[in-house]
């Protein structure tokens, strides 16, 4: 199965930061939109990742 | 805070207006393409998916899941955010093959109307407890804002002006297959509606409920265990499950597979989408913490679901209650819509088609139109009943709830569809069976009856939901390794895997012209509506109507079967096109074709690294040597199917790449289909100077062949012959005049000395004649030597002809080269002749261009000029006209001399630069007059051509062409 470049920066970009940022969303005084801002990194690096055509696309 | 009926119903009407509105406007082109097209427009159509589910239920979830209430949202993110993976190559093939929806989808990818049909009865059963959902909770709303009229009235007269809305603008008036921009422009303004409600009715109650964000801050921090039930983990799986189930609903949701394939204008549309539509729910779930909170915080005694309309009642305003209404009602409105449409065509194609069809004599798309409007009411009114007729409204949004699960069993299918081709319609109905039937007995009874008629070790509905999935997929994968999957399903599994790409049929076809196409068409469908396809189809390829050759036909019949799939189904479209315009003879499965191995590897070239890429370039450089060869290639892989075509072939035949890789070698056409099947099944491995006739031109082609034996790699089993096809036209005719030149040369030489040895003896008779004449006193004697003087004469001007001849063609050393001014010569050449007593009366007209000048020897020039006008005025009746003519032409002077006679005889045209050649009595021509005027203007480095008859048509006379290089005095001075 062949996984586009851009596909495969938005996978590994999501899990490094859910690795990384679980712990600080979940932190009991932290505030409630925490899980917001994490989303709102990985539409970033999608939008990003998606700015261009893929060769292979339509 | 009661609001009037009159206000909220006069809302609500007024918002379905101006839906209505935007719709009426957009499909009128009051509104420029480029808003309508407009990929935004396109995305925010897509949020119809955010139904009641993400307006309403998303509060209630929020409460009791805390975080977990973001599954669905991530869940449906996730399926765009990885669009390369599942969207795109869905879109692709929808897009191929006109595929409407997702039983089109699996019926096209299994090659069974059982597909179909099974997928359109689970939707159908899955999503009619949405609709209701849809009715109750606009209904619901306006009965918590009014006590005046029954919530039942409120939600008919809903359905009746979404029933009208959808059948105006969702049905169209076409053939179906048409795209609906005003639909779609309106799904995206109601998108709009519902997340400014959303954010609207959030701010305020940060704002109303609150007095800010810090204060809502300060709030939450004195609500310890509010915030421990928010960051309080699901129980184990809940949020992968949900997550999992929304992910599917992006393609298996009859409304989302409609939007997000059928309503698709660009394709690179779904590159925004892929962030920007994860990006509206984003903003769309981020509200809903805050409307709950200040919902708590208010003490509220209404449902928590419906938060965001009574938030405005809870802190005393009007304004935001109507909006929070507005946006229900929009969320609500959209969902029905959409999901109607997919649905009427799902169970037209799928459930109505296969059982009755319309007959050859009726008007099938109107047909078509007026069952799938039927099909729509019925399917909202369905709803309808379905939210009225229980007692207990609870339960349907339980029912809803669980049939939305039902999606789910589809996962396997789908990917499978993608990235497995052994997949087969045995195992994909066997594990959809299994699926559905554990969701059925163990969830759906349950639920629907209030009773456990079956239990199972006491498991949790999300471990049920995990068991049906896996039981799906077992079974899927077992039927599948173990039965045999048909060649079309082959064939359809290749076309839908990543890894191929789509291919044709290359077999000949029964039907051999668009109009044996509507002939044979017209049984199923009828004479306007074959002929109505036909021509679509024929405009959609850009092929003219007269066009026969095998390659456009299999062009047509394939696009013939994508668009009657859009019609129709692709089961039945596939059905009716096999039946009545079939192969002559069925391909083989051809995944070892060699042309499917290189465009899978090209198509994927880009992602090719390392080692691979390497190999790709070696293959794409030697491939590309074989098609710059100056020479044919012609590569036949077994029975005779054309694998290779060079582009030197394509020059020497006309006949494209493209027309023919793939096809028999029967269906090139002659001369060519002729000359290359002889040579292959002859026994000599060369064959010089064929003649071939070429659009009326002789072209003399050599034929080498070698035999390709079959490669030890089984993943190519080819076994053919390789074909150069050598164009000798070019040199051939340098040869013919090289042997001209020379038999001329040869003739010149010979005539020198003829001319030599007649000329001693004739001056000695001449003499003799003349003493004879001038001495005797007898008449009759002097009479008969004026008679050996004049027949000396007439033989030393003969022989004089010849010297000059033979003379003509050896002085290229010694040439005059001076500057000729060609306008004086003709003046000159025209006076001669005028001197000819014996002239016709005939008219000269000169057309010369100022300045005409070249380099060489006037006399020559003259000699060439008097003799082509000769010529002319003997061919020329009296009366006419002979026009010389020079142009300039580049870096060329052309001289033309044109009669207006009977022109030069097919027959001897080749022979008029022969010596001796002449169509003159005897006696009136030496037949060296051309043959001197060739010699000459080779000498002065030019070049004859004869045109007869002349290229004007009203003029069948002879057109003698002269063209010289032109005096450039620069060149000349350097």
């Amino acid at each position: 199965m062949y996984i586009p470049p851009s596909t495969l920066i938005i996978l590994v970009f999501s899990y490094l930061l859910f690795l990384l940022s679980t712990d600080w969303v979940m932190q009991e005084a932290g505030a409630w939109y925490r899980p917001f801002i994490v989303s709102l990194f990985v539409i970033i690096v999608a939008a990003w990742a998606y700015r261009e055509q893929n060769s292979d696309d339509l | 805070m009661i609001f009037d009926l009159s206000t909220l119903f006069g809302l609500g009407v007024a918002y379905l207006a101006i839906l209505f509105g935007i719709a009426f406007v957009t499909d009128r082109g009051w509104i420029p393409q480029r808003i309508t097209q407009h990929p935004l427009v396109y995305v925010l159509s897509l949020g119809v998916f955010a139904s009641v589910w993400s307006y309403y239920a998303a509060t209630g979830n929020a409460f009791r899941d805390g975080f977990g209430y973001l599954a669905p949202f991530i869940g449906i993110s996730l399926a765009f955010l990885l669009s390369p993976l599942m969207l795109r190559p869905i879109l692709n093939i929808t897009k191929s093959y006109q595929l409407s929806s997702m039983a089109d989808l699996l019926a096209f990818r299994y090659r069974s109307p059982w597909a179909g049909t099974l997928t359109t009865l689970v939707m159908l059963i899955g999503v009619t407890p949405l609709l209701s959902l849809q009715i109750q909770a606009v209904a619901n709303t306006v009965g918590i804002l009014t006590t005046e009229a029954s919530q039942t009235t409120l939600a008919i007269t809903f359905c009746l002006l979404i029933t009208l809305f959808a059948i105006f603008f969702g049905t169209g008036r076409g053939s179906g297959r048409e795209k609906h921009e005003g639909l779609v422009l309106a799904i995206a303004f109601e998108s709009v509606v519902k997340l400014f409600a959303l954010l609207a009715v959030g701010l305020f109650s940060v704002y109303a409920g609150f007095g800010g964000f810090d204060a809502m801050n300060q709030w939450l921090i004195e609500q310890p265990e509010l915030l421990r039930q928010l960051k309080e983990p699901s129980p184990p799986g809940t949020f992968q499950i949900t997550a999992l189930l929304f992910f599917t609903a992006a393609v298996a949701m009859p409304h989302m597979f409609y939007m997000t394939f059928n309503e698709n204008n660009d394709p690179k549309a779904l590159n925004l989408a892929s962030w920007a539509l994860p990006l509206y729910f984003l903003l769309l779930s981020l509200p809903v913490f805050p409307i709950l909170w200040a919902g708590l915080k208010s003490g509220s005694t209404s449902p928590m679901e419906y938060y965001p309309v009574t938030m405005g009642i809870e802190y005393n305003s009007e304004i935001f209650t109507l909006i929070g209404f507005i946006g229900g009602v929009s969320a609500a409105s959209g969902l029905i819509i959409v999901i109607t449409l997919a649905l009427s065509t799902m169970c037209l194609n799928h459930l109505i088609l296969p059982i009755y069809q319309p007959n050859a004599g009726q008007n099938i798309y109107r047909w078509l139109l007026w069952r799938r409007r039927l099909l729509i009411t019925a399917l909202i009114w369905g709803g309808f009943l379905f939210y009225y007729l229980p007692d207990d409204k609870l339960s349907v949004r339980a029912i809803g709830n669980v049939a939305f699960i039902a999606s789910l069993q589809f996962l396997p299918a789908i990917i499978a569809l993608l990235y497995w081709p052994r997949g087969n319609k045995k195992g994909f109905l066997a594990g959809l069976s299994i699926g559905i039937a554990i969701w059925f007995v163990f969830l759906m009874l349950p639920v629907a009856t209030g009773t456990n008629y079956f239990t199972l070790a006491n498991l949790s509905s999300r471990e049920i939901i995990a068991l049906s999935l896996i039981c799906n997929v077992t079974l899927f994968v077992l039927v599948s390794l173990f039965t045999r999957s048909s060649d079309e399903e082959k064939a359809s599994a290749d076309i839908c895997s990543l890894d191929t790409l789509r291919r044709r049929n290359q077999s000949g076809l029964s039907a051999k012209s668009p109009q044996e196409f509507i002939a044979k068409l017209t049984k199923p469908l009828g004479q306007r509506t074959a002929t109505r396809e036909v021509l679509k189809a024929l405009a959609d390829l850009k092929i003219d109507s007269q066009e026969s050759r095998p390659h456009a036909m299999r062009l047509l019949r394939g696009r013939l079967e994508a668009n009657l799939s859009g019609l129709l189904g692709p089961a039945i479209a596939h059905d009716l096109i096999d039946r009545f315009l079939p192969y002559n003879i069925q391909s083989d499965n051809y995944s070892t074709d060699i042309n499917v191995i290189e465009s899978r590897i090209e198509a994927y070239r880009s992602n090719l690294s390392g080692m691979a890429a390497d190999l790709d370039n070696l293959r794409r450089y030697h491939r590309q040597v074989l098609l710059e060869l100056p020479l044919g290639v012609c590569s036949l892989g077994p029975q005779n199917q054309i694998v290779m075509w060079n582009r030197a072939l394509e020059e020497l035949t006309g006949i494209t790449n493209e027309e023919v890789v793939g096809s028999q070698l029967d269906e090139i056409g002659e001369p060519w289909c002729s000359i290359i099947l002889n040579f292959t099944h002859g026994e000599n491995a060369h064959q010089h100077k064929q003649v071939v006739q070429v659009k009326g031109s002789k072209r003399y082609i050599s034929l080498h062949k070698a035999v390709i034996e079959k490669s030890s790699a089984h993943q190519i089993q080819q076994d053919g012959v390789v074909i150069l096809l050598e164009d000798l036209t070019e040199t051939e005719l340098l040869e013919e005049e090289l042997t001209h030149s020379e038999r001329l040369a040869s003739i010149g030489r010979l005539a020198a000395g003829v001319a030599h040895e007649i000329g001693n003896p004739i001056t000695g008779i001449a003499c003799l004649a003349q003493n004879i004449r001038d001495e005797t006193d007898s008449d009759e004697l002097r009479s008969m030597a004026r008679q050996i003087i004049e027949q000396t004469d007439r033989t030393s001007r003969i022989v004089q002809s010849l010297v000059n001849f033979a003379h003509s063609g050896s002085h290229l050393t010694e040439k005059t080269r001076e500057i000729v001014d060609i306008e004086e010569c003709i003046d000159e050449a025209i006076a001669l002749i005028s001197l000819n007593k014996k002239s016709k009366d005939i008219r000269y007209k000169i057309a010369c261009f100022p300045g005409a000048r070249m380099l060489g020897d006037s006399q020559r020039l003259l000699q060439v000029l008097v003799n082509l006008i000769n010529n002319a005025q003997d061919a020329s009746p009296a009366h006419s006209t002979i026009t010389i003519e020079c142009k300039k032409i580049a870096s060329s002077v052309e001289i033309s001399v044109s009669d207006e006679g009977s022109g030069i005889p097919e027959t001897i045209k080749d022979r008029v630069f022969e010596p001796f050649f002449t169509t003159k009595e005897p006696g009136e021509g030496t037949g060296l007059g051309l043959s001197l005027v060739y010699s000459i203007v080779e000498n002065l480095d030019g070049h004859i051509d004869i045109m007869s008859p002349t290229r004007q048509s009203e003029n069948p006379g002879t057109r003698v062409i002269l063209s010289f290089p032109c005096y450039d005095e620069a060149k000349v001075e350097q």
